[in-house]
């Protein structure tokens, strides 16, 4: 069984569709990204995960039975869009949205405290939220997010507006969850974290699901026909090639389809008759960004 | 709809609300400034510049102006101000060349005006008065009863009337006001319930008003702020507007008791005795009326203005959109003000059972008049109809509202939000 299984979701604002049809499943212990750029619909779809939204079809399978209010029980969720009462103070924070989730008592308060040290943040428990710097105010948000023990934990655009520090301090909690068993879900349009976080993705392009799956199984699939070179000189000849399928200029790197898996070798060949000096010449690799352009099309170029 | 999620939001919106110093501020600050609005009111109605009014007295009979000459310097002299008089015997054409001469002394107000009682009075009564501001009823006030003394007594001397006869005349028609009502026993009306009348008017003008606003900032302020999205990963958002209204609402009924608490006191023991002509005749009844009928208008009214602040990011843009609702609390106002010279009026009757308007009225006019149960209960149904109609309303804004940022949305497109399904 899956952690969580997202059947058939449709989602129309004024007739516009945000997200049509999308299905992709969640493995137990994976970290999760939803891929996309801004605008494809990931927001739309976390909100009808997290039941905010209401989708105009489909629905969010959790562990066989459908998601309700007690679903957002063992959520822990960082919306795109940070907030919080700019007056409460930050121990009376953390312990009002630990409540919201049903945890109260003292042990709730230990641990509250217990995070706040380690994110050097105890001696400011009585301060006010706006008493705080932007970047101090986003650690009691990864707090708040964490401090009932979910499941589940499910990260808007997690990397957007964050600092070197709080960056890294999120990666660790989300490799720490992992860890524990958790279940991570997080959507970005950053390739490169993607990439180096999950294990499981899906990808989202107007509003419809283009990819999903195992990170690896994918990236292998793609790699197999496919070469990322570095390289000095004319590549111009490729194009009227017959066993080169595709070639596409990403400015430092080059990455070049073949038809067949066997005729990298050829390529390789091919380059040094034509006096390409090779500087990095590597089949089966490819990246997240790559694969993302070569499902997208080309207009997906804009995504880094 | 009263689960744990909820409760939480209540506890919050006391804790920030009720255990706050701008509760004990508001407690206070709401009563100072009724009164203070009355007392100023008050003051600019008799207020009375007086002070250096120099008047002539003139008439072309000695007769009446020996009479009104004691009866003006006889009488007891006024607290705000002095009034000098000269006196002239002239007739009418006389007047008219003493007012030439007078003309810049006058318009200097040095001399503040001329009146002139001319001898046909004694069967007219009619008297001249010549000055820069004819109209100040508060000078004139002071000088018509002795002048109206002097011309009376001097109509009816000779006419064998004794002193006792002529008090009589004078006296007008004094109405003592007794209440039937549904007790057997007939009271004395004094002025009390006029008085209670308008306090309970007023209280509930102007606490609907702070309290709904004060609801509409805290939408707005967790819209802004971008909370409302943390707290919908937790509750949802029938959960969280249910919530802020309950925790708000009793917030301003616990306010409510603490101003009403010297009325209870008042009924319910026997510390004070008022003086009789502002007997009460007010029961727990009426009080717990008005408790339920106040926390039926706070559901209503803080499910409106909550629905406002969740259509807008900013109070700015919020203040275009309030004015509707302040319509439904201030038209009632003024109708339950009015009422109070007759509460029986057919515009009163009828708006007291009228949507929105009932719940301003009718704790007014229980006040005033017996009130059948039968009618009460059906303002009370009316009420907690409309009250749920609102909440529900208010609800299907509200959920597509605090979602929505960006550019202030048309009221077309707010139409549509009841469709969407959020």
């Amino acid at each position: 069984m899956y952690a969580l299984e997202v059947k058939n979701l449709s989602k129309n604002f004024n007739g516009i569709k945000a997200v049509d049809d999308a299905s992709f499943i969640v493995p137990e212990g994976s970290v999760f990204g939803l891929i996309g750029r801004n605008g494809a619909g990931k927001t739309t779809t976390i909100r009808m995960m997290m039941n905010i939204y209401v989708p105009d079809s489909g629905e969010v399978i959790l562990r066989g039975t459908k998601i309700g209010q007690e679903f957002k029980d063992k959520v822990g969720y960082l919306p795109e869009e940070r907030g919080l009462y700019k007056k409460m103070k930050v121990m009376d924070t953390l312990l009002f949205l630990a409540e919201l989730k049903g945890k109260t008592g003292k042990a709730v308060e230990r641990k509250a405290l217990n995070y706040l040290k380690r994110f050097d943040l105890a001696e400011r428990k009585n301060s006010k939220i706006e008493d705080l710097s932007k970047g101090n105010q986003q650690k009691i948000q990864f707090i708040a997010a964490i401090l009932h023990d979910p499941e589940f934990l499910i990260f808007d655009e997690p990397f957007a507006g964050l600092d070197p520090i709080n960056t890294d301090l999120l990666k660790d909690i989300i490799l720490e969850k992992k860890e524990e068993g958790k279940v991570i879900i997080f959507s970005t349009h950053l390739m490169d974290f993607a990439e180096k976080l999950s294990d499981h993705i899906a990808m989202i392009d107007h509003g419809k699901i283009i990819l999903q799956g195992s990170l690896s199984e994918i990236k292998s699939e793609f790699a197999q026909r496919n070469v990322t070179l570095e390289a000095v000189g004319d590549l111009s000849f490729l194009d009227s090639e017959a066993f080169v399928e595709k070639v596409e200029n990403f400015g430092n790197t080059v990455a070049i389809k073949v038809k067949e898996a066997s005729q990298t070798q050829d390529l390789l060949k091919l380059l040094i008759q034509n006096d390409v000096k090779v500087n990095k010449f590597a089949a089966n690799e490819i990246s997240l960004h790559e694969i993302f352009v070569t499902v997208a099309g080309k207009d997906a170029n804009n995504v880094k | 709809m009263l689960n744990r999620r909820t409760i939480t939001i209540i506890k919050r919106e006391l804790k920030v609300r009720l255990f706050s110093r701008t509760f004990i501020i508001m407690t206070l600050l709401i009563p100072v400034f009724m009164f203070g609005i009355l007392g100023l009111q008050t003051f600019l109605f008799h207020y009375s510049d007086t002070e250096n009014a120099f008047l002539i007295v003139a008439s072309e009979s000695q007769m009446i102006l020996d009479n009104v000459q004691s009866e003006l310097l006889g009488a007891p002299k006024n607290k705000d101000g002095n009034i000098e008089f000269m006196f002239e015997k002239m007739n009418k054409e006389k007047v008219t060349i003493r007012l030439n001469n007078i003309r810049s002394d006058i318009l200097e107000e040095k001399i503040t005006g001329l009146i002139f009682i001319p001898g046909e009075a004694l069967k007219n009564k009619k008297v001249e008065y010549y000055s820069k501001n004819p109209n100040n009823n508060v000078l004139l006030n002071k000088i018509r009863p002795p002048i109206n003394q002097v011309l009376t007594d001097m109509y009816f001397v000779g006419r064998q009337l004794s002193g006792e006869e002529l008090e009589f005349a004078k006296n007008n028609v004094d109405f003592n006001g007794f209440r039937i009502s549904s007790d057997k026993e007939i009271k004395e009306e004094g002025i009390g319930n006029t008085i209670l009348s308008f306090l309970f008017t007023f209280l509930l003008y102007m606490s609907l008003i702070f309290t709904g606003q004060m609801t509409m900032t805290s939408v707005i302020e967790e819209k802004s702020n971008k909370i409302v999205e943390v707290l919908l990963s937790s509750v949802s958002s029938r959960e969280l507007m249910t919530g802020k209204i309950i925790g708000t609402a009793i917030t301003a009924l616990v306010q409510m008791a603490i101003w009403l608490s010297p009325l209870i006191i008042l009924i319910s023991t026997t510390w004070f005795v008022l003086p009789p002509e502002f007997t009460l005749k007010l029961s727990m009844w009426h009080l717990l009326f008005f408790m339920l009928n106040y926390f039926i208008a706070l559901i209503t009214f803080l499910g409106l203005f909550a629905t406002v602040g969740s259509i807008f990011d900013n109070p700015q843009d919020a203040q275009s959109g309030i004015w509707p609702i302040m319509m439904l609390i201030i038209i009632p106002f003024f109708i339950a003000i009015g009422m109070q010279t007759n509460p029986e009026n057919q515009i009163a009757r009828i708006a007291s059972f009228v949507p929105f308007a009932s719940l301003i009225i009718m704790p007014a006019r229980i006040t005033l008049v017996d009130i059948p149960l039968m009618q009460l209960i059906l303002s009370i149904a009316i009420n907690i109809a409309v009250m749920i109609f609102i909440f529900i309303l208010a609800g299907k804004i509200y959920r597509v509202g605090i979602l929505i940022t960006g550019k202030k949305p048309k009221w077309s497109e707010v139409v549509k939000w009841f469709r969407y399904n959020y």
